[in-house]
């Protein structure tokens, strides 16, 4: 019984893997067939807008670093591939920082393997974690959702993966990704991360029974900041209400993780039982996901400004 | 804290502090009667005064002496009898459960046993109110019985034991859920969310555990009642004219002080409350107070305990968490296959070592080398355990022996048999454990036949003054300034831990007082 | 120390989270327990001593925990349970009678004091107390079997079980205040709990325990 849900689980991340490699590799195909355009100046818009959409790409992975550092070392890296996420996401970290600094414009065929990886690395984890999830007694309920391998929590890998394959593919000079242009594709992944992300701090919040107001924040904001964002791919009035409630997410990526101090600090023991209550009480690495996306948002945005 | 003088009669006087005065103190006071509770206990402060220490803890407990004889003679302690302000919820499993509606009228409506004078849906939002006031943590979706509101909080995490419960009830194909538990999965005011340290039943030092001291009694001082601490009261006085109570006679500070009353309320439990009533006959009544029909002490109810432990493959270290995370109610549901009447659930268990040693040395009579290896396998070992429904038996009794205890109090004498009924459905459910817990993995299992929980009926409820001592308001029948709050009124006892319906009887006793005030009949 | 939980003790951890302050004067009291009689006579006491030595033996490999001294003391605080069953006396009567009674016993078979004997006559007057079986019912009417059962068996096993290096040796987590657990599923420990040595993995349990804490 236990060597086929095994199986199952591995060959659930297999076949995610298999799938983003193929994506992948059909867009480096493209990217090596694409037309020579002009790169665009490092001070230009869509350069600015790379930058932000690598500094997001390195939050995200930063932040995968340190949740998935945390919560694998909880659940005693029973699985030896629990290892891997923190490997991945640390090199996709310093991929996302090079690209931020890099000197001249265009792609670096080594940053986007990092890059790569990291998409891959993601895929497999949602694998590995819906089979902890339905191994379990009860399967997929509200007790595994709450206490087992977080679901979405993997994907936040995947999407610091593919915002830098964008940033990437922004400092080229923006050609279509699978027909899409840059900016949709940034605004549209941002959105999907903001719904998910969200989605996340719901469940977990809701485990917490919303005893604090303040907890619904991160489920509301950041689905109004997604419509405003898609909104702004196909209504330019949007783009500025757009803007200031991504500005707003910003600044909750960091006033969340204050929340979680104060929420770590206020478990029994305080941070005297940080044995027990960084592992137990809420995790510090998680609401800077907000910041991460809502940076890769206002990148979008730039990129839909410099179209008229 | 406001305080009252003794001489300075008081709305109602409460003897005892727990899930049924305490809950009704609180609701009284916050009604805007005048209160005093009185508890024979310390009022202790959880988060200084808890040792992680079973043997230090039993000074949660009840450590006057009774004796306890009949077929099946009773132990007392842990598993029903506490002392303190918060009385038993300061020691207790915080299970907190529903009955099944039809078991408030089991008489009528399931043939057996006998019909309580409430209507379960009455119940079930009274059973709402004390689960928004505990905060309980449970399972978004509950299996068993009509709907419910969402328990406040989220259900705990299963640990390694209830996880056990859950595989075996999986394989054997009944249902299964997270216990709904009075202590706290988030935060929650000053409390702390729990810890999973497994002392639950001895007290919890992280204040997590939602027990009447840190929820109803701090209401109850902030709406202007005193709690009287480590002041037992010794007899309820009356006046020889009028027959009606006029106060209550307690030991406090070294000696016998007497609190005026314009009505007293008993909410002491099973054991205490009919001994306060037979000792403090008089003249009058010889037979003790409120016990025309002579059931004062009789009807003494428990619910069936039986465990069955057994070896695991893997590490479970049970000692994690509260004891009872996981519960099956399915045989409550359930009423084919039966050869018996009532119902009961079982859930996993995780003793400590100093009770599992009991367990094991006087269930199995191990000593010697014997029983230090059997001890050796304490981080292996997973459990099942009972509570299940007794029926009531007026040969089951609290009485009166002619010992008395240091202050001169008669002790009390506790007679318990269990009948044939209660019987069957032992032998029913120790199978069907056997089933579940052999389904989960565990292997050489062995039965724990001797222990109880919980004490009702001694003090039933009901709309004949000949067959009840108390009425549908809890008050008693012959003195009606002389009320009886506890797990004393049950008529039965169902196959749910009791307190959460004592809470509830607790705060429908108040409302129902306010209407009386309000309509003169106070 | 037990081979089963190399290197585990719970008392390593009384500075960390795990311990509160409370729980580190009631341990420290237990620890400091005087061996000599409070409440037996000299006597009696030597028969308790004895009766604990057989009811639990203890490796000669450690320091013993003090059984004899744990009952007496409950004894000389007349710490009862709150209940006891008809047919026995209360808690010092029962015990005192007990002692006498089995010292008695001993001397009737082998006419010497029970302390005297040797283990396995020892064992085997305790096994015929516990099964009702001695000549003499003369326990001015408390029953033998009765005593055992409800009151010397279980007083003695769960103070064993009462104390640090039992906890040691079962492998039990100990206090745990302010500082519980975190991981509770099957096979999981947090790193101050006790490391199980499964066989061929000795050595790594007991690096794992020395750093429990």
């Amino acid at each position: 019984m236990a060597n086929t849900q095994t199986s199952t689980g591995f060959g659930f991340a297999a076949l995610a893997a298999a799938g983003a490699l193929a994506v992948l590799a059909n867009a480096q195909r493209r990217h090596l067939n694409k037309p020579a355009l002009p790169p665009p100046q490092p001070t230009s818009p869509q350069a600015q807008a790379a930058q932000k959409i690598n500094l997001a790409s390195s939050l995200l992975a930063g932040a995968v670093l340190a949740d998935s550092a945390v919560e694998h070392y909880r659940g005693s890296f029973h699985n030896k591939a629990m290892y891997l996420p923190l490997a991945i996401s640390a090199q996709a970290l310093v991929a996302g920082l090079q690209g931020m600094v890099a000197r001249n414009a265009g792609a670096d065929v080594r940053r986007e393997a990092s890059h790569q990886l990291a998409v891959v690395n993601g895929a497999a984890g949602l694998g590995f974690h819906l089979y902890n999830i339905t191994k379990r007694p009860g399967g997929i309920g509200w007790l595994n959702l709450f206490y087992a391998a977080p679901f979405g929590a993997p994907a936040a890998l995947s999407l610091s993966g593919l915002f830098g394959l964008l940033a990437e593919r922004i400092r080229q000079g923006g050609p279509a990704i699978c027909g899409v242009m840059p900016r949709r594709a940034a605004a549209w992944l941002t959105a999907a991360g903001l719904l998910g992300t969200a989605g996340e701090a719901g469940l977990m919040h809701f485990r917490g029974a919303f005893h604090n107001p303040a907890m619904v924040i991160p489920v509301t904001l950041p689905p109004v900041a997604a419509a405003l964002l898609a909104g702004a791919t196909v209504k330019p009035c949007l783009a500025a209400p757009a803007r200031w409630s991504l500005r707003l997410l910003v600044a909750v990526g960091f006033i969340g993780s204050a929340f979680h101090a104060y929420g770590i600090q206020r478990n029994m023991g305080g941070w005297r039982n940080w044995s027990q209550n960084l592992l137990n009480g809420p995790p510090l690495p998680a609401p800077p996901a907000f910041t991460a996306l809502a940076t890769a948002g206002l990148g979008a945005l730039d990129l839909i400004a410099r179209v008229p | 804290m406001r305080e009252y003088r003794d001489n300075e009669a008081v709305d109602f006087a409460i003897v005892g502090t727990g899930a049924g005065g305490g809950t009704l103190a609180c609701r009284l006071a916050e009604a805007g009667f005048s209160v005093v509770g009185l508890d024979a206990g310390p009022w202790w402060r959880p988060l200084e005064d808890f040792a992680s220490d079973e043997l230090h803890q039993h000074k949660l407990y009840w450590t006057g002496e009774r004796i306890c004889d009949g077929a099946d003679a009773l132990q007392l302690g842990a598993n029903n009898s506490g002392r303190s302000v918060g009385g038993s919820t300061v020691h207790f499993a915080m299970v907190s459960l529903r009955f099944r509606p039809e078991w408030f009228k089991s008489k009528s409506q399931l043939g057996y046993g006998a019909d309580w004078p409430v209507d379960w849906r009455e119940m079930w939002d009274y059973y709402g109110e004390v689960e928004q006031a505990l905060k309980i943590s449970g399972p978004v979706n509950y299996p068993w019985g009509p709907k419910r509101p969402r328990y406040p909080y989220r259900a705990h995490e299963l640990n390694a034991a209830a996880l056990v419960l859950a595989n075996g009830a999986r394989k054997v194909g009944i249902q299964w859920a997270p216990t709904p538990l009075a202590t706290i999965s988030a935060p929650r005011g000053l409390s702390h969310p729990c810890v999973y340290r497994g002392f639950c039943v001895v007290g919890c030092a992280t204040n997590a555990k939602q027990s009447a001291l840190i929820t109803w009694i701090p209401r109850a001082v902030a709406a202007g009642a005193e709690i009287r601490d480590l002041a037992m009261v010794g007899r309820i006085e009356t006046d020889a004219k009028t027959g009606l109570v006029t106060g209550v006679h307690y030991h406090r500070e070294g000696r016998w002080r007497f609190q005026r009353a314009r009505n007293v309320v008993v909410a002491g439990y099973a054991i205490e409350t009919p001994r306060l009533l037979l000792n403090s006959a008089d003249l009058r009544h010889p037979d003790g107070l409120a016990n025309s029909s002579g059931l004062v002490g009789r009807n003494l109810m428990v619910q069936a305990n039986q465990a069955v432990y057994g070896t695991m493959e893997e590490e479970i270290r049970w000692y994690k968490g509260p004891p009872s995370l996981a519960i099956t109610e399915h045989w409550n549901y359930q009423d084919q296959d039966k050869d018996f009447f009532g119902g009961y659930c079982f859930m996993s268990d995780g003793p400590l070592p100093l009770i599992f040693a009991g367990i094991v040395s006087g269930e199995r009579g191990l000593w010697g080398t014997a029983l230090r290896e059997e001890m050796a396998k304490y981080n292996h070992q997973a459990a099942l355990k009972l509570v299940g429904e007794v029926l009531p038996d007026e040969r089951n009794t609290v009485t009166l022996t002619d010992e008395t205890d240091e202050l001169g109090l008669k002790i009390p004498r506790v007679t318990f048999s269990y009948g044939d009924n209660d019987k069957r459905l032992i032998r029913h459910a120790q199978q069907r454990m056997h089933e579940c817990l052999a389904a989960g993995g565990a292997r050489d299992l062995w039965d724990q036949n001797n222990d109880t929980c919980h004490l009702h009926g001694t003090a039933r409820m009901g709309d004949d003054p000949r067959t009840s001592v108390v009425d549908g308001n809890c008050r008693s029948w012959d003195i009606p300034n002389l009320w009886i709050c506890d797990g004393s009124v049950f008529p039965t006892v169902g196959g749910v831990n009791p307190s959460l319906t004592i809470q509830a009887i607790a705060c429908r006793t108040a409302d129902r007082i306010r209407a009386l005030a309000a309509a003169g009949e106070l | 120390m037990s081979e089963q939980y190399p290197g585990y003790d719970v008392l390593a951890k009384r500075r960390t989270p795990s311990w509160n302050e409370k729980t580190r004067q009631v341990i420290d009291e237990r620890l400091a327990l005087s061996r000599e009689p409070r409440y037996l006579s000299q006597e009696e006491w030597l028969v308790l001593e004895a009766i604990c030595d057989r009811i639990v033996p203890q490796p000669r490999t450690r320091p013993p925990v003090p059984l004899a001294a744990m009952v007496d003391t409950k004894l000389f605080e007349n710490r009862g349970d709150g209940y006891r069953d008809y047919r026995l006396p209360p808690l010092r009567e029962a015990w005192q009678r007990g002692l006498h009674a089995i010292d008695a016993e001993a001397r009737r078979r082998h006419n010497v004091g029970f302390a005297a004997l040797d283990t396995a006559e020892q064992d085997a007057l305790l096994r015929a107390v516990q099964e009702g079986a001695l000549c003499d019912g003369g326990w001015d009417g408390m029953p033998p079997t009765i005593f055992f059962a409800k009151r010397l068996l279980p007083d003695i096993a769960t103070l064993y079980y009462a104390h640090p290096t039992a906890w040691n040796e079962i492998g039990f987590g100990g206090p745990a205040s302010p500082r519980g657990y975190v991981r509770m599923d099957f096979d999981r420990r947090d790193p101050w709990e006790a490391a199980e040595a499964k066989p061929g993995r000795e050595v790594d349990a007991a690096r794992e325990n020395a750093r429990a804490g």
